[in-house]
């Protein structure tokens, strides 16, 4: 009995897999069969300069367009720019000033989380509109993105235990100083004057600032550079025994960051954010969020 | 954490459970029968087609699954516009990945389960007088199995844990949730919640495959 019951998993096994086999080799076919279709559409824009002049051109106006849906790209474990509620529902500054800017343009929206270490490829790779979370506009953005101008201004802070000796940038000296990963925390660390004098000569990196403050109350670590904007949060909204120097280690700024060439979208969302500032709708989520009006400023 | 807290934090958790269940059957499902035709083609009387078979697994398995993922899910769109349409959805490119990856594995499995089978049970059939796919069938194939069912519960206790990776290519799942928990609260329990989920899902999957064990014993 049991042997029989067997041979019959093992024959609907092979089916399967004669199926698949099937499936297999019916999308090789149709996949090769688009290459010559490809390959002689590029003679043709070969064969004519013009064509082809004309193609880019009208290829180049597509994403003139606004896209139907605005995919928002973040880390949502950012707040209180993008986070996930109980419900894990995204809320955040940035999803409800994102929110209000669709609206005003008539495009749908959508918050998707992404790999913060995969932003790159999400963009380039259309998965997303553009990256809004709190980014930081670095040195060589321009570049890689079409970066807005600044809306809200952020300091890279130093957070320490409440009951730490450290009181000053210079009290870090020989102290085990941490930062996310790529952050903009640790490039301002490594370009202060104190970095050379810290424990080991290097920032401790950590995947996430969570890590890094987890680390710090267990004490692996005694202080923590990163956004003053996330580490007040934390720590008021956690109720953690931490401090934040009055030493700061830079002063930045916040943008959002469309893909390399589509500064259609980058402009009509910046106007948007724009008029949603004069009709005082910008001010309005600022008090909701920081209990201040003038914390974002759409310059 | 306050007790109706970590009740929320678990619902937040639970509901990245779905994608874990489905990743989980459909890669089963598309992977054992995938591996065994590889096992199959590896003992192919066409050189070349072993040496495809054996140069497939021997990417897949010597390669990280985390960048097979970004290969398909970042990469191959932009081969051509066929392979833009088909993989549009992330979960398509996780399935497929993940499908690839275990049938290279369950290939190899099934493969040691043959050579537990003596020769003196091919010679044996031969004397009463099965033929070629009777042999296989109803001598081969049950002990094979039989010797391959422990890696098989091995491989897919792994595939329940390695659902996580998933959210390298934005599909979110329960250590998704729960990071996203943790920024939100500043506490690490919602990581034990997690520990909790995925010991429960591979708790089950241990019963049924302890089950099975017994139930293809002779």
């Amino acid at each position: 009995m049991n042997k029989k019951w067997l041979s019959g998993i093992l024959i609907a096994a092979l089916a399967v897999s004669a199926f698949s086999a099937c499936g297999g080799s019916a999308s090789t076919e149709s996949s090769s069969s688009s290459e010559p279709a490809s390959s002689s559409s590029q003679q043709e824009e070969s064969a004519s300069q013009e064509e082809s002049a004309a193609e880019a051109s009208s290829q180049a106006e597509e994403p003139s367009a606004l896209p139907e849906t605005f995919v928002l790209g973040l880390d949502a474990s950012f707040p209180p720019m993008g986070f996930m509620d109980q419900n894990n529902n995204i809320i955040g500054v940035d999803i409800d000033l994102a929110k209000a800017v669709c609206e005003k343009l008539g495009m749908e929206f959508e918050a998707k989380p992404i790999d913060w270490d995969a932003k790159e490829m999400e963009l380039n790779s259309d998965k997303i509109s553009c990256i809004w979370n709190g980014l930081t506009i670095q040195e060589g953005f321009d570049e890689i993105y079409e970066m807005t101008p600044a809306y809200m201004d952020n300091e890279q802070v130093i957070v320490v235990m409440e009951s730490s000796d450290i009181q000053s940038k210079e009290d870090l000296a020989d102290k085990i100083v941490a930062a996310q990963k790529d952050s903009s925390g640790l490039a301002a660390l490594q370009k202060d004057e104190i970095y050379s004098s810290i424990q080991g000569g290097a920032a401790k990196e950590y995947g996430n600032y969570v890590e890094a403050l987890t680390d710090l109350e267990i004490g692996r670590c005694d202080a923590v550079v990163m956004d003053s904007i996330v580490a007040n949060y934390y720590i008021n909204a956690n109720a953690k025994a931490m401090r934040v120097l009055d030493d700061k280690m830079a002063s930045e700024q916040y943008g959002i960051a469309f893909k390399k060439g589509n500064t259609e979208l980058r402009d009509a969302v910046w106007g948007a954010l724009q008029e949603l500032e004069a009709e005082g709708k910008v001010a309005e989520i600022s008090l909701q969020w920081f209990n201040k009006e003038d914390m974002i400023q759409i310059g | 954490m306050t007790t109706s807290e970590i009740l929320a934090t678990t619902q937040a958790l639970l509901q990245g459970l779905g994608t874990v269940i489905t990743l989980f059957v459909v890669v089963m499902v598309a992977s054992l029968p995938l591996g065994f035709l590889l096992t199959m083609l590896a003992r192919c009387r066409i050189a070349p087609i072993r040496w495809l078979v054996n140069a497939y697994i021997y990417i897949m398995r010597g390669t990280p699954l985390m960048l097979q993922l970004f290969f398909i899910y970042y990469g191959l769109p932009f081969v051509n516009d066929f392979f833009k349409m088909a993989l549009r959805s992330a979960m398509v490119c996780a399935l497929l990945g993940f499908s690839l990856n275990y049938a290279a594995y369950f290939a190899e499995i099934f493969r040691g389960g043959l050579l537990s089978v003596d020769k003196g049970q091919y010679e044996a059939c031969q004397v009463l007088g099965l033929n070629r796919v009777q042999t296989t069938l109803y001598a081969v194939l049950p002990q094979m199995f039989r010797v391959a069912l422990p890696s098989i519960t091995n491989e897919s206790i792994t595939l329940v844990k390695d659902t996580a990776l998933v959210f390298s290519i934005s599909i979110m799942e329960v250590l998704y949730y729960a990071k996203a928990a943790v920024s939100r609260t500043g506490s690490i329990l919602p990581y034990a919640i997690a520990f909790l989920i995925y010991l429960a899902l591979n708790s089950l999957l241990q019963l049924f495959f302890n089950w099975l064990e017994k139930k293809t014993a002779y």
